[in-house]
């Protein structure tokens, strides 16, 4: 984002697409009647039978040391674009997406990372060959027009040099983005529950009660803000 | 009810295979004044066979072009704009940009019609939206042929004689199907477009990545 440019208008269309996905993945996860565990008529809740896997503790994850500098800040750019801040709340920037996806290309994402690198050089390359700026000093319509170059391919035959279709790129940026967004906070992002606050997900339940399903459809749930491994 | 006999002759003849204009010609008056006028399209930064500017493809800013017309038929009351390469997609064509419900008062469309549904559209176009194009983007994505290779692009405006409040996000097959039966001025501009990819070695002051303070190849922080 360009750092001291007025903030636009309000921008409903990608946080309302996302609250609505969100709100329908949360309600998928929770059945319409009882779960199996809950003996119906009793509303007892029976233990569970299945052990939770071990969890990982986010304050052991290593440092983000996998991007350089002028990495980072591109990539930075990017993700405020993709999940912005506004009224309605933080996007992916405060939910530590630059965090996640820089760590991670360090392990789980590692085979991502000389995408990375060919592509925010592309990026950078082709936003200033385009619109005759870096991709971080342009305002924030033409940094989105930039990233839907991207995101159609248009980016490609440019000779940026992006590995293979800018599409590609754009979309493993974007779904790294969703991942640390909306992923459980223990493996690093999500910070402060903010992404399962954006879409509404109440929070991991291994059961769910008539009274909870009730709720959730009220729309008056309190989210647990938990980790799944809480 | 016609008969073949009835028919004109040019209908039954060997000729039957000539174009549709000229079948057109040869049709009664009252059907052939309800095919659609030519109506005048003109644009300062297009013209048919000459090349699309840069700033009007991912070259460049990817802007929508100007684009003006003239000569409505007197019942227009309202226009619409296609953008198709018949060149590409599978099956062809590739839809590039839909834009429609734009009011009759207007002489043409500005350069650089928003991207964001949520932008409100310049004061001229008040009421248009735009329709999917085939990357199912509700917006204008210029062309981006194959290198070295030239396609041509067939921006069609269409004068409608019926004012329709169409849903933005219409898909190619939906537009056409809701403006059938209405179009009563039709032009068109057919300008070309090759890539022009960015040199190579590309050269930037201060280095490859913002401030010049680091590169892809510093290695990690």
């Amino acid at each position: 984002m360009a750092e001291g440019g007025a903030r636009r208008p309000k921008k409903w269309s990608r946080r309302d697409l996302l609250r609505g996905a969100g709100l329908a993945g949360a309600a998928a996860m929770l059945p319409a009647t009882p779960l199996a565990g809950v003996a119906e008529g009793e509303g007892e809740v029976l233990p569970p039978e299945t052990p939770l896997p071990p969890a990982p503790d986010p304050a052991g994850l290593p440092a983000p040391r996998n991007l350089t500098a002028g990495e980072r800040e591109i990539l930075d750019a990017v993700i405020g674009r993709l999940i912005p801040s506004d009224e309605t709340g933080p996007g992916a920037r405060e939910a530590g997406a630059l965090d996640y996806i820089d760590r991670e290309l360090g392990g789980a994402l590692a085979n991502s990372r000389e995408l990375y690198r060919a592509g925010l050089l592309a990026l950078d390359r082709y936003a200033e060959y385009t619109r005759r700026a870096p991709f971080v000093e342009l305002p924030e319509h033409e940094q989105d027009s930039v990233l839907f170059d991207l995101q159609t391919g248009g980016a490609t035959g440019s000779g940026a040099g992006f590995l293979g279709s800018s599409a590609a790129f754009f979309n493993t940026v974007r779904a790294h983005t969703w991942q640390a967004t909306f992923g459980d906070p223990a493996y690093g992002g999500n910070r402060d529950f903010i992404g399962w606050d954006l879409i509404g997900y109440p929070g991991p339940r291994r059961v769910v009660s008539a009274e909870e399903q009730a709720a959730l459809e009220a729309g008056t749930l309190e989210p647990l803000r938990r980790s799944a491994y809480e | 009810m016609a008969t073949l006999r009835s028919l004109p002759r040019g209908i039954v003849s060997p000729w039957s295979c000539v174009p549709l204009f000229a079948v057109v010609a040869l049709l009664p008056p009252d059907i052939a004044a309800q095919a659609p006028e030519p109506i005048v399209v003109t644009s300062p930064v297009l013209r048919t066979g000459e090349l699309i500017p840069r700033d009007h493809s991912p070259d460049g800013r990817n802007l929508s072009p100007p684009i003006a017309w003239s000569n409505l038929p007197s019942g227009t009351r309202q226009l619409a704009v296609i953008c198709q390469d018949h060149g590409a997609g599978n099956p062809p064509p590739w839809v590039h940009w839909i834009i429609y419900n734009i009011p009759a008062t207007a002489a043409g469309l500005p350069e650089g019609v928003p991207f964001d549904p949520l932008d409100p559209m310049p004061a001229e176009i008040a009421g248009a939206v735009q329709g999917n194009n085939s990357w199912g983007l509700p917006m204008y994505r210029g062309p981006a042929p194959p290198a070295e290779s030239l396609h041509h692009y067939h921006f069609a405006v269409y004068a409608l004689g019926t004012e329709l409040d169409l849903p933005p996000g219409l898909e190619r097959d939906e537009f056409l199907a809701a403006i059938e039966g209405h179009v009563i001025g039709e032009g068109a501009l057919v300008p070309v477009y090759e890539r022009i990819p960015m040199p190579d070695p590309w050269e930037r002051e201060g280095g490859d990545l913002p401030g010049g303070r680091a590169s892809a190849d510093d290695g990690p922080r």
